[in-house]
């Protein structure tokens, strides 16, 4: 029984003959009996860390598929003006569901139950990206904060009833926020050329309060790298 | 964890009392952290902290399986070294990823543990720890590794796969091993 690797895996493939050759031949004929019970660990352990790569793949796929989309709401949502506020929202509003359907949905799927914990890295970016979407359309439609519980409201359907639900967990949720800082900001900007001088206004206070609160918050948060830079953008965004 | 520190310097004592009661400490120190284990799982149970624990559990994990195999010349398996850890898959099981860069560090010190055993007179042993290595290395190249850190430690192995055949053939060439005549000069030559 030869111990050749399957190369159905073009990735890791090309370095696993060049190995091939450097371990002495006897080896293979070495690790025929004695080592079954290994070999038949190691199978699992391969097709475990086979579909955990898979599953990774698919996971930053689908989270950059969320970024795309989110983004795609966020410039709709700047459009606003005086003018046509309702149509806008209205279209950003169909768009946000559309997000939520086709591609938060897919996260779900991949990540529900699982441990997801392990792939935050890979889906982290794009669930950042729709909370802030949402929590811009929100403030548009209503002026208000859309809280962690409002957006696990609106996923919550998306997950499968006999599992746990796949929750946005609070880290991300505020990386979100601190990115939504920088839109406001942009927006405020935008209002400001129109002539709309009041909602620019009501954005500066809605900002500085959300900075204020951050600030309280910040130094608590662990891996906050992420937070610290997010911070200082905010404080820029904050000053124009 | 302060007590992993002293275990890591575990020395390589040839004589077998010696070595028992080696055992015996080992056992009773893993047996204490088992209670600080039980303490800390308690409290840091939930899924987030996991990542904080993990180059604790991967040196846990080499260090059972070295004592494993010192004990019977087989691997300990990811789902006996769960067992002694005693971690149950459904609620916060022995990560897979952390298993295996457990078992890649318990290689680390098979090449040391060799040299050692040969310079005290043991010439069996490059030998038996040969095969094993040899069966481990190629167990392992059934993974398809990612670039990551566990791709990494699979490199090393390699190398310490390396070191242990130029032990044995050291061993062999001075004929030193089981068909060998006279003690000569000890093994312990060339090595890096």
């Amino acid at each position: 029984m030869a111990s050749k690797p399957q190369h159905h895996r073009p990735l890791a493939g090309k370095t696993q003959t060049k190995r091939q050759r450097t371990t002495s031949t006897n080896s293979t004929a070495a690790a025929n009996i004695d080592s079954n019970p290994m070999k038949d660990a190691f199978s699992k352990y391969a097709n475990y860390l086979n579909d955990l790569n898979d599953k990774r793949e698919r996971v930053v796929k689908a989270s950059r598929d969320v970024t795309m989309n989110s983004k795609k709401v966020i410039f709709q949502v700047h459009r606003i003006g005086k003018h046509n506020k309702e149509e806008v929202l209205e279209k950003a509003e169909k768009d946000l569901a559309v997000v939520r359907d086709q591609y938060i949905s897919r996260l779900v799927k991949e990540l529900q139950g699982t441990d997801f914990w392990k792939l935050r890295r890979a889906y982290s970016p794009g669930v950042q990206e729709y909370i802030e979407a949402a929590t811009l359309f929100n403030f548009c439609k209503t002026g208000t904060l859309l809280n962690l519980d409002g957006v696990n409201a609106a996923i919550r359907p998306l997950s499968d009833p006999s599992m746990e639900p796949l929750q946005i967990n609070m880290l991300d949720y505020i990386l979100g926020l601190a990115d939504l800082t920088g839109e406001l900001m942009r927006l405020a900007i935008g209002r400001i050329s129109d002539g709309e001088v009041e909602f620019a206004n009501k954005i500066c206070k809605f900002v500085r309060e959300i900075y204020r609160e951050m600030t309280i918050l910040a130094p608590e948060i662990d891996d906050s790298s992420d937070m610290k830079s997010k911070m200082d953008t905010m404080l820029q965004s904050l000053k124009k | 964890m302060a007590g992993w520190g002293s275990e890591t310097h575990m020395p390589h004592s040839p004589t077998v009392e010696k070595l028992e009661k080696q055992f015996e400490e080992l056992r009773s120190q893993l047996e204490d952290s088992g209670k600080l284990r039980e303490r800390i799982r308690a409290v840091a149970m939930e899924i987030e902290y996991h990542a904080d624990w993990r180059s604790e559990t991967q040196t846990v994990v080499s260090l059972l399986s070295f004592l494993h195999w010192l004990e019977t010349g087989t691997l300990l398996v990811h789902t006996d070294a769960e067992e002694k850890l005693g971690l149950n898959p459904t609620e916060f099981g022995l990560d897979i990823e952390d298993y295996l860069i457990g078992i890649c560090f318990m290689s680390n010190e098979l090449p040391r543990y060799v040299v050692n055993q040969v310079t005290a007179g043991d010439y069996e042993c490059p030998r038996k720890v040969l095969k094993f290595l040899t069966d481990l290395h190629a167990a392992f190249r059934m993974l398809n590794l990612r670039n990551d850190f566990l791709r990494k430690k699979f490199d090393g192995m390699k190398y310490d796969l390396r070191r242990v055949e130029e032990v044995y053939y050291d061993v062999k060439i001075r004929g030193l091993a089981a068909n060998g005549e006279s003690a000569g000069k000890e093994g312990d030559q060339g090595q890096s």
